[in-house]
């Protein structure tokens, strides 16, 4: 786990993150954790120059801080020399934009139509394999022609909850931030949207600090009125979600001032799932699936970014209770998406192998679909299978669809369809 | 519908070391809802997992049974481990002395000088943990102390590595498991030694997710023993047995929470709740009927400073003699009399013991 309190000097080399490390297992060269992080750290730390390419190859999984038996932040050492790491021109300019999806996504939705035909045909991705080196290999997220708005909420009298949504959800899948709002109505919340912006995780993982910095500092600023007011803040995609709960406090460690609120935004930081499981605690979740309700088998695969949250397997045991689901933890490794880590040209290889584990554990098990609530892992999954991808609440809310006609929130989307029935 | 998201269970296992690891298991073949806790792997990354019980009692009460369930869990485990509470054996270390054992997996269980006239220990080119000659000169030598006429000869193979990398055992156990070819490489440069030998004793590189059965596939091809030997850290052999003890405990229902040390354990008026979890955000709090912590040897301070031991049925106590908690219990290397040498067997039995009681499974100790 991360824990910044930590000294170097607590690694043993026990070498448990190299064994943990994802692209250690495929790709040998790669000198993994323990070699970039803490071994380097100390050279870096006496002004040794020991630039590395292959601080460019960590996934940013932070399987590493979890292996650690001595909580050393191995990969916040690794994101560091990333931030300092100087890469090549073309790879430069091709990171600083997969470092803004938010922008990405803002251009992306002027014209989503043509957008989307330009980034779907074969000479645009020749190009951008030759001028960005941006793999042809696989295909590109499909940009939303309206964002997530919500226009009208009427007063359902429960506890307000912010849903921050995240680029991949605000600008290419609305409709699922529908239906997580729809969740969150149906279990007795009264769910507001955040202001759109970034976490920041993709500026961080992009070796790009300063700009996740700003991420940070936006969402600390915009959030901090609905915190004071008792608000508190839901996530649906795990990598926002850790980011919230674990970056921003860090980034902003030299404002004590914001440091200090970014500690209160962490703290008030739940993934969907905690908040459905505490209710279910408090025997106030929402059970009154809809019957009957077809035999479904699901696979559920755990991303890297909710094991790091610490919080066990929230969406597994839940969907497990659902009647008429049966579901596997494919508990296969990391899927080698690592956010924007397998659009990379250079890197699309070693992504893909990270994932062989996955891919042929999910054939095992040939599942109806598989479970998942990371969109990156989502695309790199289907990209791997072929198999159909679906986040948990999908199938939560599809369990309760009987209720779904009787909303009470009006959702401005003409995009809204239920091709989510499975 | 039953709630089992919650996070409320029957016991909370906290370690997932060999003891942590056997009173998980115990508890859950009772039948109890288990969550383990643990921040990382065990100590498995330092050895085999072999157990010593020359130094101990072995009419100690509970010893037996113990060491029989484990020996069950390890074949469930598709790992199974070979000897038992009477049987003894000599297994060579990667320093070319024997160690004495009563209980081991199997491709270490080989490794005794009687089971073998001729054997060959097989060094792999630059792979530097590993020194064939040094091995096997000692082993003949230390074979000759213990009175047996084994002949131990040295030998070295080529193994490919991926472009750009010394030999290592942590790239070789990686490729074993992922690349067929890799394994075909590693059969091939063996067959022709062990034509010769009875036993070839070679560094642990045959995977770490690897079931017993695909390691005796390949004696079988070789027609000839093997037997592997953990090297420095990391320990594949290790790494293997935990890959599948843990894969084990998930088949069974037994609810992981890895990555994250116990920040504190919750105990009021002498009973404990359960513990919180040093988790990003804010702690996770787990809690549970009874506690078993299973933390090893520098754990003691989460018991708080006037923690003096255990009573005879492994409950921790204040140095005044009143037990810390009525429903907690300490097992393995946390316990003061925990010796090096015969660690793992009260690892185990203290492990077995503690998931029993914690069963409320009538079993004696000490």
């Amino acid at each position: 786990m991360r824990n910044d309190d930590v000294l170097l000097d607590n690694c043993l080399k026990c070498s448990d993150c190299n064994m943990a490390c994802p692209v250690v297992k495929v790709h040998p060269a790669f000198p993994g954790p323990k070699r970039l992080g803490p071994e380097l750290e100390r050279l870096r730390r006496e002004g040794i120059h020991c630039d590395t390419e292959w601080v460019e190859y960590c996934l940013s999984c932070d399987r590493c801080d979890l292996a650690c038996p001595n909580q050393v932040n191995v990969s916040e050492l690794i994101a560091r020399a990333k931030g300092a790491h100087e890469k090549p021109f073309v790879r430069k300019w091709r990171d600083i934009l997969l470092a803004r999806p938010e922008l990405l996504g803002k251009l992306g939705q002027v014209a989503p139509r043509i957008t989307n035909f330009f980034l779907g045909s074969k000479p645009v991705r020749l190009l951008l394999s030759k001028f960005m080196k941006i793999t042809p290999e696989r295909s590109l997220p499909a940009y939303n022609k309206s964002p997530l708005r919500v226009t009208k909420t009427a007063v359902n009298q429960g506890e307000r909850v912010v849903f921050f949504p995240g680029c991949f959800i605000q600008y290419n899948q609305p409709e699922l931030g529908c239906r997580v709002l729809q969740l969150l109505q149906l279990n007795g919340f009264e769910p507001e949207l955040a202001n759109p912006g970034c976490c920041g995780m993709p500026s961080l993982a992009n070796g790009d600090p300063e700009e996740a910095r700003k991420c940070a500092q936006a969402i600390v600023n915009s959030m901090m009125e609905a915190i004071d007011a008792g608000a508190r803040i839901v996530t649906a995609c795990s990598s926002c979600g850790l980011m919230l709960k674990t970056g921003f406090a860090h980034m902003l460690e030299g404002d004590a001032e914001l440091a200090k609120k970014a500690d209160k935004i962490a703290a008030n930081t739940f993934d969907l799932a905690e908040l459905l499981v505490a209710q279910q605690d408090a025997g106030k979740l929402n059970t009154h699936f809809a019957l009957p309700i077809n035999k479904l088998k699901l696979a559920y695969h755990a991303p890297c970014h909710q094991r790091a949250q610490g919080i066990g397997r929230p969406w597994y045991n839940l969907l497990r209770q659902v009647p008429g689901v049966e579901i596997e933890d494919l508990n296969a490794g990391c899927c080698g998406m690592g956010g924007t880590y397998g659009f990379k040209e250079e890197k699309h290889t070693v992504s893909m192998e990270v994932g062989s584990e996955l891919f042929a554990g999910i054939r095992a098990s040939a599942p109806q679909a598989v479970v998942t609530e990371c969109a990156t892992c989502q695309m790199q999954i289907e990209h791997g299978t072929g198999v159909r991808v679906v986040h948990p609440a999908d199938i939560l809310l599809n369990a309760l669809c009987d209720c779904c006609n009787r909303l009470p929130l009006e959702i401005d989307l003409n995009t809204v369809s239920d091709s989510y029935v499975l | 519908m039953r709630n089992v998201a919650s996070n409320h269970f029957d016991l909370i296992v906290a370690g997932a070391g060999i003891s942590g690891i056997t009173s998980a298991a115990a508890a859950a073949s009772r039948g109890l809802q288990v969550a383990l806790v643990s921040s990382a792997p065990g100590s498995f990354v330092f050895g085999a997992g072999c157990v010593e019980i020359d130094h101990m009692d072995r009419n100690t009460p509970s010893l037996a049974e113990a060491l029989e369930f484990f020996r069950n869990l390890s074949q469930l485990a598709e790992c199974g481990f070979r000897g038992g509470l009477e049987e003894k054996r000599y297994i060579p270390t990667i320093m070319g002395c024997f160690q004495t054992v009563s209980l081991a997996p199997f491709y270490m269980w080989n490794g005794d000088p009687s089971a073998a006239n001729q054997v060959v220990v097989v060094g792999i080119r630059g792979l530097s943990s590993f020194d064939s000659s040094f091995v096997a000169d000692r082993l003949a030598y230390h074979a000759g102390k213990l009175g047996r006429a084994t002949t131990y000869t040295a030998h070295e193979i080529n193994l490919s590595t991926a472009a750009g990398t010394l030999p290592g055992t942590l790239q070789f156990g990686n490729r074993y498991d992922r690349d067929p070819r890799f394994r075909e490489e590693v059969r091939d440069a063996l067959l022709s030694i062990a034509a010769k030998a009875d036993l070839v004793i070679l560094p642990g590189i045959l995977g770490l997710k690897s079931r017993n059965s695909e390691i005796e596939r390949l004696e079988n091809q070789l027609d000839c023993m093997i037997c592997e030997l953990p090297t420095l850290p990391p320990s594949i052999p290790g790494m293997r047995l935990f890959n599948r003890l843990e894969a084990h405990l998930r088949r069974v229902g037994v609810e992981f929470f890895t990555g994250f040390p116990i920040q504190q354990l919750q105990i009021e008026n002498g009973h404990c709740q359960g513990v919180l979890l040093d988790t990003p955000a804010r702690p996770l709090e787990l809690t549970s009927e009874t506690l078993i912590l299973a933390t090893g040897p520098f754990s003691g301070k989460l018991l708080g400073a006037t923690f003096a031991g255990v009573n005879q049925d492994l409950q921790p106590i204040h140095a005044k003699g009143s037990v810390i908690a009525d429903n907690l219990f300490a097992v393995g290397a946390i316990l003061r009399n925990c010796s090096a040498r015969n660690l793992n067997a009260t690892a185990i039995l203290t492990g077995y013991v503690g998931g029993m009681l914690a069963a409320r499974v009538g079993v004696q100790y000490a």
